[in-house]
């Protein structure tokens, strides 16, 4: 009777996910609500995390709870700490989800709800949460190793090497590109730039707490903390109201891009306790707070979605970016469907503090579950804005054009109607003196965030200020990503130039610190530069770059899997991680090829910069701009080159694995796998 | 209103663990286990004369102060990729 009862319930939530994904994919007539999306999407997650998870653990991977995990054996109270996996699944959740699941949907929205929509449901159920999953166990099986630790030892060392490269690559870009989207939600923003100028001190005074005051007394530190920076935003009104304080905090792009340069840098070398670590706890409670209420903001308002299933601009000529939806909505959208930087974290800390090996399908699968409805609310909250709105909020001026009228002409001469005012009310509403060119997905994103929110509490009266709450919160996390990640990238440069002049390489060498710091601020601070310089904008240059590293990262993390799953004889079900290897391989090996050689000079880097050439050859270029097109020319070039050596390195790496695949299928070579020895759990069953 | 006090208090302590509140805590104890199976991997080795064959445990003599365990932890946590994109 149970069973009978079972089947009907699971069926029936089968169905009305199978409804809802249909009725997104073909229904036109009228404009779709919000709720069909959330059914569709929590209908999906629920039937891939009963079956398809459970599948992977019982048959792929053979979940072992009488083995004991690395937290039980190796436990040391610092790495090696015995955690409930519900407290767990929370620390991975965190440290998952950053600005990626919410700017890449708000970008791929230029193509229509549709297929970013499904490419986040169906690739994160069938990509992203398998290789979390998997990726977490086989750093579990040996010790809590890291995802090049694990390539060095199970394909090759040579992968190893490029696994490490790959991550600090990605690493550049990523900061790059965040800071980018930070430079473009704020400029002219005298609102924004205080609030976020204030989360500093504000978390200066938080350092200085935990540490002399009440050491390590994370929950009221942060709840002050978020006490303050919520004053802070309320305040903004009034700076931008006085013309004295406006101004002062009135900044350009780039001006903003070199006052964030000079921050990351001080943020790497200044000890973690007094900046780095506070702003990170301040934004940890901000992002899950401001996460939930945007979930159940969807749920209250059911906003409904203006955005067409497919726009004109499934063509390949959007404004936001350009090239087709193959492959450019897949690369675009990363986090939220699958992120090789997720591996990362599957393969540092989580490993270390599981419980049993069955918990890493709650963690690893559902997390990304969770992550993946993080990216669906996005596409909701940019879907919801009026196509006009989206457009003139995200296209650059380069495109558009620079005033309010030429954009509104532009927009409505691609069949989005949209007239000046609109722009202009809309803008004085949320606080902004302009909301047009603000490209890079924060903005629009904020703007309907604040409209789901200003649904729920307040109305309209409230609109500009969660426009900046919602401004501060992508913003806080944005630059908690860069100070962290800069610290990160500084052990990279210092663990390989530690390999050519030994003093660098000493991690408490403080010229090491600093030469290592500006090595890395450097490097990204210089794209961040390209990307404020580029007339299109910069996210039309770099946001792809940025997917395609993290895809390629992917690769490499599903490359491991597959090998790992043949050396342990699960042959017959490596199509679990092969299949999804496969897709992104074709998506990122046919983005980079279009990014570095199609002669669209709006997706090829080569064939921009040499438009770029013949208009300086052919006289077209003004004089005085001549200096600034060559460094375009110059950056369009690397950037080919970056993609080019990017996609080659993770190529090397596939060849290699194949030849490891057949040697092990054919029986030329033993499959030996670098897993610790087994050694049964002392622990009971059961227990938590 | 006994039901509202208990989830009250799983989530209180939820919440503790989820942001790092509870850390000093969690490695007392653990400190404290790792002690007591030393003690008991020692009982069992002096039985068998076979040291150090049954566990891989680090053990430590004297647990670090909250001040020092915050700090030693930060470093830890911030020298590894610890927050993704």
């Amino acid at each position: 009777m149970k069973s009978i009862l079972k089947i009907i319930l699971w069926t029936a939530i089968a169905l009305a996910g199978a409804g809802a994904l249909a009725a997104i994919a073909f229904e036109r007539s009228e404009p779709l609500n919000a709720v069909w999306f959330v059914v569709a999407a929590l209908c999906t997650y629920l039937v891939a995390y009963r079956f398809y998870s459970k599948f992977i653990a019982a048959k792929v991977l053979a979940l072992d709870d009488t083995r004991a995990t690395p937290a039980e054996r190796l436990e040391d109270g610092h790495d090696f700490v015995p955690t409930s996996k519900w407290v767990l699944i929370g620390h991975h959740f965190a440290a998952i989800a950053g600005p990626g699941p919410l700017v890449g949907p708000t970008l791929a929205a230029q193509f229509g709800y549709l297929p970013g929509t499904l490419w986040i449901i169906v690739g994160a159920a069938l990509g992203g949460c398998v290789q979390d999953f998997i990726i977490l166990f086989c750093s579990i099986r040996r010790d809590g190793k890291s995802l090049g630790q694990m390539a060095r030892e199970e394909v090759s060392k040579r992968g190893g090497m490029i696994a490490l490269l790959a991550v600090l690559a990605i690493m550049i870009i990523l900061l790059a590109v965040v800071a980018l989207v930070i430079v473009k939600a704020l400029k002219e923003s005298p609102w924004g730039t205080f609030t976020l100028a204030m989360t500093i001190p504000i978390a200066l005074l938080m350092g200085i707490y935990l540490r002399y005051v009440r050491p390590g007394r994370v929950l009221e530190a942060s709840l002050a903390g978020v006490a303050l920076v919520m004053l802070a935003v309320v305040s903004g009104q009034w700076v931008n109201a006085s013309p004295a304080w406006s101004s002062a905090f009135t900044l350009s792009g780039p001006a903003l891009a070199l006052a964030i340069i000079a921050y990351g840098y001080a943020a790497s070398a200044l000890p973690v306790w007094l900046l780095l670590a506070p702003r990170d706890y301040l934004s940890a409670f901000i992002k899950v707070g401001a996460i939930a209420a945007l979930a159940i903001g969807v749920i209250f308002v059911r906003p409904t979605l203006e955005m067409p299933a497919l726009t004109r601009f499934v063509d390949g000529n959007g404004p936001v970016f350009a090239g087709k939806i193959f492959p450019f909505c897949f690369i675009t959208i990363a986090c939220g469907a699958i992120s090789g930087f997720h591996a990362l974290i599957s393969s540092g800390t989580t490993p270390k503090m599981i419980l049993r090996e069955s918990h890493a399908r709650t963690i690893g699968y559902g997390a990304m579950l969770m992550e993946s409805f993080v990216g669906v609310m996005a596409m909701i909250a940019a879907c919801a804005l009026q196509p006009g709105v989206y457009f003139a909020i995200n296209s650059p001026a380069g495109i558009v054009g620079k005033t309010a009228d030429a954009a509104a002409a532009t927009i409505r001469g691609w069949g989005y109607a949209l007239d000046p005012q609109t722009m202009s009310a809309l803008a004085q509403r949320v606080g902004e003196h302009t909301l047009l060119d603000r490209t890079g997905g924060a903005p629009s994103l904020a703007v309907g965030m604040a409209q789901i929110f200003s649904g729920t509490i307040g109305g309209e009266r409230l609109l500009s200020i969660w426009y900046h709450f919602a401004i501060m919160f992508e913003a806080l996390f944005i630059l908690t990503v860069l100070d962290a990640g800069t610290r990160v990238g500084r052990f990279m440069v210092q663990e390989l130039g530690g390999h050519v002049w030994k003093p660098l390489g000493k991690s408490g060498s403080t010229p090491g610190i600093l030469a290592t710091s500006a090595v890395m601020v450097g490097a990204w601070g210089y794209f961040l530069w390209q990307g404020v310089q580029d007339p299109l904008g910069g996210i039309n240059s770099l946001w792809p770059l940025f997917g395609i590293s993290n895809q390629l990262l992917a690769c490499v993390a599903l490359v491991v899997a597959t090998t790992i799953l043949l050396k342990m004889g699960r042959a017959r079900w490596i199509w679990v991680t092969l299949a999804p290897m496969v897709w992104l391989v074709a998506i990122t090996m046919t983005a980079s090829y279009q990014k570095i050689f199609s002669a669209n000079p709006r997706i090829g880097f080569l064939s921009q910069a040499n438009v770029l050439a013949a208009q300086i050859a052919s006289g077209a270029t003004p004089a005085e701009k001549i200096a600034v097109t060559q460094r375009l020319i110059f950056n369009n070039r690397l950037d080919a080159a970056v993609t080019a050596v990017l996609a080659a390195m993770i190529l090397v790496l596939i060849v290699e694995a194949i030849g490891e695949w057949i040697a092990i299928l054919s029986g030329r070579k033993a499959a030996v796998l670098h897993e610790s020895h087994y050694v049964a759990t002392r622990w009971a069953e059961g227990g938590d | 209103m006994k039901i509202v006090r208990n989830w009250s208090r799983t989530a209180w302590v939820w919440i503790r663990q989820v942001s790092g509140d509870a850390a000093y805590e969690n490695y007392l104890r653990s400190t404290r286990r790792i002690a007591r199976t030393g003690e008991e991997v020692a009982r069992v080795d002096s039985r068998t004369m076979q040291a150090g064959c049954c566990s891989t445990h680090a053990t430590s003599a004297q647990p670090l102060t909250r001040e020092e365990f915050y700090l030693h932890a930060l470093q830890r946590r911030y020298s590894t990729v610890s927050r993704c994109c």
